[in-house]
């Protein structure tokens, strides 16, 4: 008996997929650059079926990578030809809100949206936000350590999950929880990319809603200026709770979109949100706007209700796709920095874009020098996405060589790897592979992704690109 | 010494110790942890100092053996603090307080120590100097090492650099109601519910305290509560009550509504957290001795035992440094 056999065998003939047609939506997660169709998919319907797909795939030694919504942008659930896809989409239902104690326990494909949803008749919300919150689950969430806007104020999900109930290769169950003692081994599953166990349970922390939120935007004359001013807002010991930054192509774009009246000759534009209680919030947006007046903002408006704040808020959150509409394609980097090199960095990025014959367009994080530059490409080009791809590592690598890193928020997938030869040496490698033969022994779990092998580092020769060529480029690097 | 040059003498030393199977017990300022006679120390207490502190990155790098006084005066001086309320036993330092994962009342507000940690310098048990994290708010790149090691007690490597996110200094002030405990407990868990700013929730000695940051409505108009110092929070944290001769203290993590359990002097961290004083064991899934103040629980489950052992060959596979 084959492992498609056997899991028909084991579970409802419909939570198996193996057809040609029925595998095509699993063959790749965002980042649909990379495809590849699996051998089949399990859409398990309870924790019990889910034990019993892992059962049955290390017994047939296969792969298995676990996916929720397929959001991922860093190509974290691409199947291998010889995997299971192990969808937890049917793992959906908000097991148990406690308003009093302030806590949620939540399924794996439960959506991020869902939770605050469930949670606004008592006043209180999941704070992580990643900008995909409408479709991306928790499981994946807690899966890549997902962020959002909200994160230098609210924390990213590690910061929010108190307890998660995994099961390992062999369908044991283990559950972590912020109570264990010594190892904080509830803070490693939080970003591990499903290569340590199979989320099935997770317990998030809800925190009250504010009372009230305001909105500054702040337009200024040189991007040099507008992260100065953001450095000033934070030494003035002010941390808002979203702060968000884009150049001017993001501007006009996001303008041209979604007319909300951003002001287009500007070359930064700054949004400032701060919450709290009342009080708080107007003393806070009347220092933020202040700041900004005397760094150098030439002009700032204050949002004065929610329907204003909320319509300042559209161009930002529609930056993507409104930049999306100038290309045919685009490929969104994740890069983080320390915000004092920020204005080195985009005269970098500037240059690699000219370089490179491709535009740019900046949005970022200014809060946690979190950056996101979308490369303009079209894929109907012959070579112009390996081009766009070359382009963005060596993005990854101008973070890592200023003291920041190869990815904020997406994860590494395998979109990533050869970026992470570049961030970690061999011993911290060594370190990682040696953490995941702990947890999984078998190497099943989500294989070949977000630890490359010590092997490819070396062929990469740590990342030395010389005249845009990589070494021994027959070698297949996904 | 230099930098490179000290952090290269920890390596020797730990090299030298793998030759010489010699176990070692990592120590700083040795005020939390006895020292056991069947390890050589291997002291971290010379490694002092702030590596890099940008005030508007929010980002401070300190050296492992750091005073936390020291490390606290110099974050004050640019209005800013360590956001998890690190508890003081008398020249405590920073790598002590995180092999401990020792963290204030502010815990289910601010969040944790391992909240706060963004990245580390280590050692591990084959000498091997490496880094994990970094100095960045968001980096997703590998395992989360340097907050796995939080609460590792030096188990698994000399950790001899870190860097946590900092907060700026807060004016707050503190409230306090009498009452019994298990209205209090009902109280602060309804509290925490609110947009209220707080920053504590306790409970000791018959009085409910809580605190709070900032800009917040008025509270004492109710008769019943009244300004109170904010020296509470100190005599809870680190929590050295005096106890009878016959007694011992044991330390729960429960959750924030759990009610009134026997023997209780304190409520701490908005009722997440039980100080109680008895001759014998609370029965409870998550207690500890804080007689000896930092006991292992050692009541993991075999699968979790598994991967602690497992994680302790991966880092020190010759079992150089001492299990605490």
């Amino acid at each position: 008996m084959d492992v498609i056999q056997a899991l028909e065998q084991a579970l409802n003939k419909n939570c198996i997929l193996s057809s040609e047609e029925a595998c095509r939506p699993y063959e790749c997660d965002g980042l649909s650059a990379y495809r590849q169709k699996p051998l089949a998919v399990a859409l398990p319907e309870n924790a019990e079926q889910v034990k019993q797909v892992l059962k049955i795939c290390k017994a047939h030694n296969t792969p298995v990578i676990t996916r929720g919504s397929g959001t991922g942008l860093a190509g974290g659930t691409l199947p291998l030809k010889n995997s299971v896809v192990l969808g937890l989409s049917k793992l959906n239902k908000i097991l148990e809100i406690d308003p009093l104690q302030r806590t949620a326990i939540v399924q794996p494909g439960v959506r991020n949206i869902q939770v605050s949803d469930a949670a606004a008749k008592y006043g209180l919300y999941y704070a992580p936000d990643p900008s995909s919150q409408v479709a991306c689950s928790i499981g994946g969430n807690v899966a890549e350590n997902s962020g959002g806007v909200h994160c230098l104020k609210y924390g990213l999900t590690v910061h929010n999950v108190t307890s998660l109930t995994v099961l390992d290769m062999d369908g044991e169950i283990i559950r972590f929880d912020e109570k264990d003692d010594g190892l904080d081994l509830l803070a490693l599953l939080n970003g591990s990319e499903g290569l340590l166990g199979v989320i099935i349970e997770i317990k998030l922390k809800l925190i009250p809603k504010p009372e009230a939120a305001q909105l500054v935007m702040a337009a200024f004359k040189s991007v040099k200026a507008c992260a100065d001013a953001v450095t000033s807002v934070l030494k003035q010991g002010i941390v808002p709770a979203g702060l968000e930054m884009m150049d001017k192509f993001s501007i006009q774009a996001a303008e041209d979109f979604a007319q909300v009246g951003y002001p287009l000759e500007a070359a930064a534009l700054l949004l400032c949100e701060v919450d709290g209680s009342h009080d708080q919030v107007k003393v806070d947006a009347q220092r933020v706007a202040d700041i900004l007046t005397q760094n150098g903002a030439y002009e700032i408006r204050v949002s004065q209700n929610e329907k204003e704040r909320n319509e300042l808020w559209q161009g930002r959150k529609n930056a993507f796709p409104a930049v999306g509409r100038y290309s045919p394609d685009y490929y969104c980097m994740d890069g983080t920095i320390p915000r004092s090199k920020l204005a080195y960095v985009l005269e970098e990025i500037d240059k690699l874009s000219e370089k490179y014959g491709l535009k740019v367009a900046n949005v970022f994080h200014a809060g946690d020098g979190n950056l996101h530059p979308l490369i303009l490409y079209d894929a109907n080009k012959p070579g112009e996405l390996k081009l766009t791809e070359q382009f963005g590592q060596e993005i990854l690598k101008l973070c890592v060589d200023v003291g920041g890193t190869i990815t904020g928020e997406h994860g590494v997938g395998v979109e990533k790897l050869d970026s992470m030869c570049h961030q970690y040496p061999e011993a911290e490698l060594e370190i990682f592979h040696g953490i995941k033969n702990v947890f999984d022994d078998s190497g099943l779990l989500n294989p070949g992704k977000a630890v490359p092998t010590l092997h490819r580092c070396a062929e990469l020769g740590h990342m030395h690109v010389h005249n845009n060529q990589l070494p021994h480029p027959e070698l297949e690097r996904f | 010494m230099s930098l490179q040059s000290s952090i290269s003498h920890y390596s020797d030393q730990i090299k030298q110790a793998v030759i010489d199977k010699q176990l070692l017990q990592i120590a700083g300022n040795q005020s939390k942890v006895p020292i056991y006679e069947d390890a050589q120390i291997l002291s971290i207490a010379d490694h002092t100092g702030i590596v890099s502190y940008d005030p508007a990155e929010l980002v401070v790098t300190v050296k492992a053996g750091t005073r936390l006084a020291d490390l606290s005066a110099a974050l004050a001086e640019n209005n800013q603090m360590l956001g998890f309320e690190p508890p003081e036993y008398g020249d405590s330092t920073i790598g002590g307080t995180y092999a401990c994962a020792l963290t204030g009342p502010s815990r289910p507000f601010r969040g944790g120590l391992r909240d706060f940690v963004l990245g580390t310098q280590l050692i591990d048990g084959q000498g091997r100097e490496m880094r994990f994290g970094g100095k960045m708010l968001k980096n997703v790149a590998g395992y989360d090492v340097s907050r796995m090691l939080c609460g590792s007690k030096g188990s698994l490597a000399l950790v001899t650099e870190l860097s946590f996110k900092v907060l700026p200094l807060q004016e707050e002030k503190t409230y306090c109601i009498p009452m019994p405990e298990g209205e209090a407990i009902l109280l602060m868990n309804k509290m925490q519910g609110t947009s209220l700013p707080l920053t504590g929730c306790a409970y000791f000695e018959g009085r409910f305290y809580y605190r709070v940051a900032g800009e917040h409505p008025a509270q004492d108009n109710r008769v019943e509560v009244s300004i109170c110092t904010n020296d509470i929070w100190k005599t809870l944290n680190p929590f050295q009550p005096q106890l009878a001769p016959d007694e011992k203290l044991w330390r729960l993590d429960v959750e924030s509504t759990n009610p009134s359990i026997e023997n209780t002097i304190a409520v701490g961290m908005g009722g997440t957290r039980r100080w109680v004083a008895s001759k014998n064991k609370p029965n409870h899934p998550y207690v500890t001795l804080w007689q000896s103040r930092f006991a292992p629980r050692n009541n993991d489950k075999p699968c979790v035992q598994r991967i602690k052992k497992g994680l302790k060959e991966v880092f020190d596979p010759h079992h150089i440094f001492k299990d605490l």
